[in-house]
């Protein structure tokens, strides 16, 4: 599990150190632009100000509040081009290019852009490519990607013969876009143009233009929680405009998407690979725990925890086919350390590890119950010819697509993140519902007369759903219980055998019990009545049923 | 009253010739007026089947159709102004006549776009030679009001050293990049994914011309 390979958290010189490894930078907040200003301030920047203040002036506006504009930095500092990039353009006699990158950016920003580079963030387009035009084209069509997947995604923009930019890739802001430079990323996804404010980034809205509804429902997550709580009440308190943005020194109201994913807290620096701290991946059919490879090129890989850590120094194939040298493995304990140590500001080492218990064990639970039997069933429908290769043209696909990527990932995203709600009703609670009312229906329905083969030993494996086979076992939360035990019946009733209590004919469960309960039922002439079921099992005879039954807990949570 | 007495070499001949090549000359510079304006118009250039590429972009602009029936023929833009300029630019343009009957095949829509750049900036150059004189023909840039805000502001303010050209191309023909951002192999890929060639088809056509 991995909370016992969490190691004890030390605030010390050692953690300063594990960190210092990781981010190969101390700084406890945004590094400042270590070039000398001679590096900016192109003298034909004014021009381009003097027009767009007339031709988009919200635009130009934008800028002149920035900190960019105080710093001396203009429009052609981040715009100017070489002729021979793809996508330069003449304009109004200079060359430019409509996109700035993340290498752009990096000219003055360079830290930044080597954390993000490697990231899930600025991975996101390059993970899914091949994904997309499963869900995206056959069950849509190509408009799709441009206005969904690619938005928050990235687009691989095309600069088209003539120079102008192809719009069925662009304009986009998606995290992961392929840039015609090569480098990949946005920063104004997070950071939005032109102004670049460091409170607009702080905030939780940041995240939400991806980050929300059925899939990553973060900000709802976030806002149910009782961080989210704390943050809308005290929201003038969180020094948002801040120079530097310590947690725990420069604001202590509440933490946002940033504090805990990115933000310096404490001994721990800030950082733009996003997904540094996170131990788990929580968008995967099952759930596993990942290495971050950090490679000698400057890339990044991660790697599922189940396989041995590659060695320092050793050669590593990357998604793409090249080789690099590995330089530094952070473990997923590690990088909980690091998440844990933000925690530590504001929450006790106790009540952390609590925390962090709770949600590894809902993560857990989701695998073993839920995820991995989902899977295995699937993939044993798949190898018998049961399904066709080709997906989501069988209704068992999308409801085995909803049960991870939509129910399963709120579930653990609601878990990571302290919202009730999110990690059950919206959550683990939707996964339960369908894993039995249309996953397991539809497929034993599509396995026929193969489904004792396929399904039935993937659940009595995963040892979880044993209550499946206890049918009789009854419980007042759907407002009916069996009618009272023979004994408590005022009528005399014949052939009560060894004296049993209405107790032991309740706990045997048997199928004649439950045929007696229907026939009991079917003769009161209110049973149809919800009303008239509650009273028929209140109050002593429903007492007497639940303590039968083991449930007087529940009955007394009810 | 004073005689007019013509001089002694002002003989029969002479004068006959004079008459003759005076109203000839007339003549002859109605001759060009008319050539000209038929010249430069519309029916006369697309009667060359390359031309028609460039009629085709030319009708979805508001140089041709415009909300208040204004319309910017061929020789509009794209030839002087006043007669020895006018024929000039006729003169000079029989370079393309000879090339449309002795050079590559323009007619072939594939030929005629791997040739489209060229012949932009070649028009661009030409424009921006004449300080964009024929779109003062109708455009004042005193007048220019625009439909936004700040359109007068900017072409009173921020057009100091600039000709129309640097700033308005790729208005009313296919977009063609600037030259000094055009990338000869990108043109080829588009011209060939257009047209659903095989790459490299582009650079062999143009090779073999």
């Amino acid at each position: 599990m991995m909370f016992s390979l969490l190691r004890p958290i030390c605030p010390s010189a050692k953690a300063l150190l594990l960190v210092c490894c990781m981010l190969a930078s101390s700084a406890a907040f945004a590094a400042k632009v270590a070039l000398d200003p001679s590096n900016w301030g192109h003298p034909e920047g004014e021009n381009c100000v003097s027009c767009h203040e007339k031709s988009s002036p919200g635009l130009a506006q934008q800028w002149h509040d920035s900190a960019h504009k105080t710093a001396g930095v203009n429009c052609l500092d981040c715009h100017q081009a070489e002729a021979a990039e793809p996508d330069a353009i003449e304009h109004e006699g200079q060359v430019i290019a409509t996109i700035v990158s993340p290498k752009d950016c990096g000219r003055c920003h360079e830290k930044e852009y080597e954390e993000q580079a490697g990231s899930v963030h600025a991975e996101a387009y390059a993970i899914i490519r091949d994904r997309i035009p499963a869900l995206a084209h056959n069950v849509t069509g190509a408009a799709m990607q441009a206005a969904g997947c690619d938005q928050c995604h990235g687009s691989l923009v095309k600069v088209r013969g003539d120079g102008t930019l192809d719009p069925k890739t662009w304009p986009n802001s998606g995290i992961g876009r392929i840039n015609p430079d090569g480098s990949k990323g946005s920063c104004s996804s997070c950071h939005g143009r032109h102004a670049f404010s460091k409170a607009q980034a702080r905030e939780p809205s940041a995240c939400v233009r991806c980050h929300s509804g059925p899939d990553s429902p973060d900000k709802e997550v976030f806002e149910a929680s009782k961080h989210g709580m704390l943050y809308a009440a005290q929201r003038e308190q969180m020094n948002l405009h801040a120079d530097t943005w310590v947690a725990g020194k420069d604001y202590t109201a509440a933490p946002t998407c940033t504090t805990c994913h990115m933000g310096a807290a404490g001994k721990i620096p800030t950082t733009h690979d996003v997904g540094l701290r996170n131990a788990w991946t929580l968008n995967q059919p099952v759930s596993y725990q990942q290495y971050l490879v950090l490679l000698a090129d400057g890339s990044k890989l991660e790697l599922p925890a189940t396989a041995k850590p590659p060695k320092r120094g050793s050669e590593l194939e990357k998604a793409d086919g090249s080789v690099a040298k590995v330089k530094a493995v952070i473990s997923p304990d590690r990088r909980r350390t690091v998440m844990s140590m933000v925690c530590l500001e504001c929450h006790a080492k106790g009540f952390t590890e609590g925390f962090m218990t709770q949600f590894d064990n809902v993560v857990e639970l989701y695998n073993s119950k839920f995820g991995e039997p989902a899977e295995a069933i699937m993939a044993g429908l798949y190898e018998r010819d049961l399904l066709t290769p080709l997906p989501f043209d069988e209704p068992l696909e999308f409801i085995y697509w909803e049960l991870w990527h939509d129910e399963g990932a709120r579930a653990r995203h609601g878990a990571s993140m302290a919202s009730a709600n999110h990690a059950w009703w919206e959550g683990m609670y939707l996964v339960g519902r369908n894993f039995y009312s249309r996953f397991l229906p539809e497929a034993r329905a599509v396995a026929g007369d193969q489904a004792a083969a396929i399904i039935d030993p993937v659940l009595a494996e995963s040892g979880k759903h044993e209550w499946l086979d206890a049918p009789s076992q009854a419980n007042p939360i759907l407002g009916w219980m069996p009618p009272p035990a023979p004994a408590a019946d005022p009528m005399p009733v014949p052939a009560v055998e060894d004296g049993p209590s209405a107790a032991s004919t309740t706990d045997a469960g048997t199928a004649v019990g439950a045929a007696q309960a229907r026939a009991v039922g079917a003769e009161m002439p209110d049973a149809d009545e919800p009303g008239a079921a509650a009273d028929a099992v209140e109050p002593d005879a429903a007492q007497a049923a639940d303590q039968a039954g083991g449930n007087s807990a529940d009955a007394e949570a009810d | 009253m004073i005689k007019l007495e013509a001089p002694q070499f002002i003989t029969r001949h002479v004068l006959f010739a004079l008459v003759a090549g005076g109203i000839g000359g007339v003549v002859f510079m109605f001759f060009l007026l008319e050539f000209d304006h038929y010249t430069s118009s519309n029916a006369f250039c697309t009667t060359c089947h390359s031309m028609t590429y460039a009629d085709d972009s030319y009708q979805s602009t508001p140089h041709y159709n415009s909300p208040s029936g204004v319309r910017a023929s061929c020789g509009d833009c794209h030839v002087s102004e006043g007669i020895i300029m006018a024929t000039y630019d006729h003169a000079i343009g029989t370079k393309d006549l000879i090339k449309q009957l002795f050079g590559p095949d323009y007619d072939d829509p594939v030929v005629n776009l791997l040739h489209l750049p060229e012949a932009a900036f070649a028009a661009r150059d030409w424009f921006r030679k004449r300080d964009s004189a024929t779109c003062k023909r109708c455009h004042t840039l005193e007048a220019i009001q625009g439909t936004r805000a700040n359109t007068a502001a900017i072409h009173q303010e921020e057009t100091e050293g600039k000709s129309c050209i640097d700033c308005h191309y790729n208005l009313v023909h296919r977009h063609v990049p600037s030259e000094q951002t055009f990338k000869r192999e990108a043109w080829n890929a588009m011209v060939e994914e257009e047209f659903g060639l095989e790459p490299g088809t582009a650079a062999e056509l143009l090779a073999n011309e």
